[in-house]
């Protein structure tokens, strides 16, 4: 019996709403966009209203003729139109004075590529929604294609490696940083692994999108595609913060700030050698990959340096 | 033209209602790991339960239980757990392997 | 209870179209500026800042993001408006199959222009034939006055809840975008009163915040059959609609238009031709000269595409002896033009006779007197037994 028993991590307090999902729903075994899904909810209430599209989350937020996996209120569309459907309800119930959260949830594939023109539009006009993309770098329901975000180097079924190919032979679009230039109210990374800060970024999500676009870019190791042990995803995620891969940052009207300080970043290797998508890279590749990581947290740095950015 | 079906949805588009039904998989049966609690290791933080993708571990007042109705074995839980109170173990070792019900 | 008169005021197509939209008190509107429809876009955002127009406009970067946002609008309850043209059309292609599927009744005008590929920013049917399976219906107009009408008539038949389908209102651009007429344009008081019966009928199926309802779900077999012909059935549907719809428009505000089609001077006729759109108003003439020279001929006007009236085609055309017919568009596979080739479906019912197809009006080359009077003539002579073209280009045969 614990007779030392600590009281519970404080995120249980966002655990005000129950379940929105089904118990049993298929998620791959081990996969964060379980866990990110079914907290989502938690923290910003069940009248939310989903916004998806084909993807990972697909077979689990869209049903399966009348019958359905979760209680959610949802709009399943096409991957160009997105955030455009988001800002059309979210537009229809501020005029008719309907409280509503209207929370897009997309992958990577969706958000950087196919469905970018219309996230970029909808975030310029400043549109009241929240925007959650999950970033497991690459198009994974279909089988782990390349997407814009794959990162520099790693293996996909479409940048393999062979005689004559290293992986994606380019660096991945740095998609936070791309919509805090579209200057809305409220950017934000958010990782898994760091439940504690996903749910502030969460509460301070659904405040924010009162007053403009807010962007919420989740990392979510891929298990199959990646090639990680099922039961690592979360330290995975976790080695990708200390890592300062993935750094963990907001822009609250343009004022950038690290969530997570990461007083001793640990080297790249720690993070890399947890799945096989960079098996192959020899040691100069793994220079430059670490010098990508090393130049993206200092961009973020000078950022957050800066106060407010020019407009 | 003679039509034999039945209205699988009430209105003219194609809407799904939670209400109506409510789907929910067998997950359970996906194992071939189950977690394994040892309670006297365990000092309730939580971690297991907050990490576990399924929220497959139960509260039960000063410990966390894994209920194996819905859990993958995925193995997270046993690799987040600080203390090691978790260990995955094989499901074949089991006499109901694959069968739904709490550990 | 007749409707009073209106203002008259010399417009333009683009502008009947933007009063009419205001006319009907939408919710949120949201289109991107294309030639030749612009103008409708501005007036529309005009309308708003001039607080004349209580709706959420939204400027979208593209068509297609114009079209998902009033889908999704529509979806949670909202009326809904938007407008585009050609290029705007086909960009917005999936969001189209997509709306009509759901069954939101969005209202849409389309400024018809020819698509792209061969680059052109003149007149031309094209870009409605390249959406005839989009599943939308599908409505062509003659003048401005039309325009205006049309889509009054449009939301009236969109949100019926026994239809429950998304409206395009074709007009040629250029021919009537630019062109200014003497148009009448209805009290708002009068179109709120001619909208009502919507109020009383049950309400559709929203997305509400808090409800375990979605919208977008997976068809699985059965279910994806049966919501496909529950939409062909609803399809079936509009062709009476819309000729209800038409009377009672006419009724009240004095205008009818025939519905699915208008028949001009087919009773009597042994020949007919077949038109859509602004080329409707020039074949009117020629058809009374050819009358005054002898000519037994007649005209149908196409007006309903999508469904395709096939029933009132039939009633109008059979025991013609020969039918001309032209189109503003090519048939991508098929030698005659588009709605010659559908019209051509219904020969067992008009009696297998001559169908002569004419392709002309492509990029805004002018279907001229010239040319339906020798549509006429050959299709008179084929009536008579003589030898004919079957398909004929008139822009390269003149």
């Amino acid at each position: 019996m614990a007779d030392k028993a600590k009281k519970k991590s404080r995120v249980f307090d966002y655990f005000c709403t129950g379940e929105q999902f089904a118990g049993g729903v298929a998620w791959c075994a081990g996969c964060p966009l379980e866990l990110i899904a079914r907290f989502v909810p938690k923290v910003l209430g069940k009248d939310m209203v989903l916004v998806g599209t084909p993807s990972c989350a697909a077979p689990v937020f869209h049903g399966q003729n009348v019958g359905a996996w979760h209680k959610l209120a949802y709009y399943a569309c096409v991957m160009t139109g997105v955030a455009s459907s988001a800002a059309g309800l979210s537009r229809y119930y501020h005029r008719i004075g309907r409280e509503a959260t209207v929370v897009c949830f997309t992958g990577d594939g969706c958000a950087a590529d196919v469905g970018f023109q219309p996230l970029s539009g909808a975030a310029e006009r400043n549109e009241k929604i929240i925007y959650l993309t999950y970033d497991n770098e690459g198009y994974m329901n279909t089988g782990n294609q390349r997407s814009s975000a794959t990162p520099l180097g790693a293996a996909t079924t479409t940048t393999p490696v062979g005689v004559a190919a290293r992986g994606k032979p380019t660096l991945a679009k740095d998609m936070p940083i791309i919509m805090a230039m579209h200057h809305v109210a409220y950017v934000a990374t958010a990782s898994p692994s760091h439940l504690e800060d996903f749910a502030k970024k969460l509460v301070k999500a659904k405040a924010k999108k009162e007053e403009g676009f807010v962007y919420l870019h989740v990392f979510c190791p891929c298990p199959v595609g990646w090639r990680i042990d099922p039961d690592k995803t979360i330290q995975v995620a976790r080695m990708a913060v200390r890592t300062n891969y993935f750094p963990l940052w907001e822009a609250e009207d343009g004022h950038f700030r690290l969530t997570q300080e990461v007083a001793e970043p640990r080297p790249l290797a720690e993070f890399t050698r947890l799945m096989r998508k960079f098996a192959h890279l020899n040691e100069g590749e793994m220079a430059n990959l670490q010098q990508v990581v090393n130049e993206r947290y200092a961009l973020i740095k000078a950022l957050c340096a800066m106060g407010k950015p020019p407009a | 033209m003679v039509i034999k079906r039945k209205n699988i949805f009430k209105n003219e588009s194609a809407w799904s209602n939670a209400d109506e039904l409510f789907l929910c998989l067998d997950t359970g049966s996906w194992r071939t790991q189950r977690p394994v609690l040892d309670r006297a290791k365990c000092n309730y933080c939580g971690l297991c339960a907050l990490y576990c993708p399924p929220q497959c571990l139960k509260d039960r007042g000063d410990y966390f239980e894994p209920d194996l109705e819905f859990c993958k074995g995925c193995g997270i839980c046993a690799t987040e757990c600080p203390r090691h109170a978790i260990v995955m173990a094989p499901e074949g070792d089991f006499a109901d392997e694959g069968k739904k019900g709490s550990g | 209870m007749k409707a009073k008169k209106g203002q008259v005021r010399v417009i333009t197509g683009n502008a009947a179209a933007a009063h009419a939209a205001r006319l009907c008190r939408p919710d949120i509107v949201s289109a991107y500026p294309i030639t030749p429809q612009s103008e409708v876009t501005e007036m529309l955002s005009q309308f708003r800042a001039d607080g004349l127009m209580d709706a959420e406009v939204v400027e979208v970067e593209g068509e297609n993001s114009a079209m998902n946002l009033v889908c999704a609008a529509s979806i949670a309850g909202a009326r809904t408006f938007t407008a585009t043209s050609s290029y705007g059309l086909v960009f917005m292609y999936d969001a189209l199959l997509e709306t009509a599927a759901y069954r939101a009744p969005v209202v849409m005008v389309n400024v018809n222009r020819e698509t792209p590929g061969i680059h052109a920013v003149s007149s031309g049917q094209q870009d409605m034939i390249s959406t005839r399976d989009s599943g939308w219906v599908q409505i062509i107009v003659e003048d401005c006055q039309e325009i205006l009408d049309q889509i009054i008539m449009a939301y009236r038949l969109a949100e019926d809840y026994d239809i429950q389908l998304p409206v395009m209102v074709n007009y040629d651009g250029f021919y009537l975008s630019y062109l200014a007429e003497a148009v009448e344009i209805p009290l708002i008081e009068d179109v709120d009163r001619f909208l009502e019966p919507l109020k009383k009928q049950p309400e559709r199926p929203k997305l509400v915040p808090g409800r375990p309802v979605g919208c977008g779900t997976h068809g699985i077999e059965l279910g994806y059959v049966e919501a496909r012909y529950k939409h062909c059935m609803a399809l079936e549907r509009v062709l009476g609609k819309v000729d209800e719809i038409d009377r009672g428009f006419g009724a009240y505000f004095g205008r009818g238009y025939g519905g699915q089609i208008e028949a001009y001077r087919t009773e009597d006729a042994e020949l007919a031709i077949l038109v859509s759109g602004s080329a409707a108003g020039t074949a009117r003439t020629v058809v009374d000269a050819k009358r005054e020279a002898g000519v037994r001929v007649g005209m149908v006007k196409l007006r309903l595409f999508r469904p395709f009236p096939a029933g009132r085609l039939t009633a109008a055309l059979r025991g013609k002896k020969a039918i001309g017919v032209i189109d503003r568009s090519v048939s991508f596979g098929w030698p005659s033009g588009p709605i010659c080739t559908e019209l051509k479906a219904l020969s067992s019912g008009l009696g297998s006779v001559p169908i002569l197809s004419y392709i002309d009006g492509l990029a805004n080359m002018d279907i001229t007197v010239e040319h339906i009077g020798r549509v006429i003539d050959e299709t008179a002579a084929a009536a008579r037994g003589e030898p004919y073209q079957e398909v004929t280009w008139l822009p390269l045969e003149s």
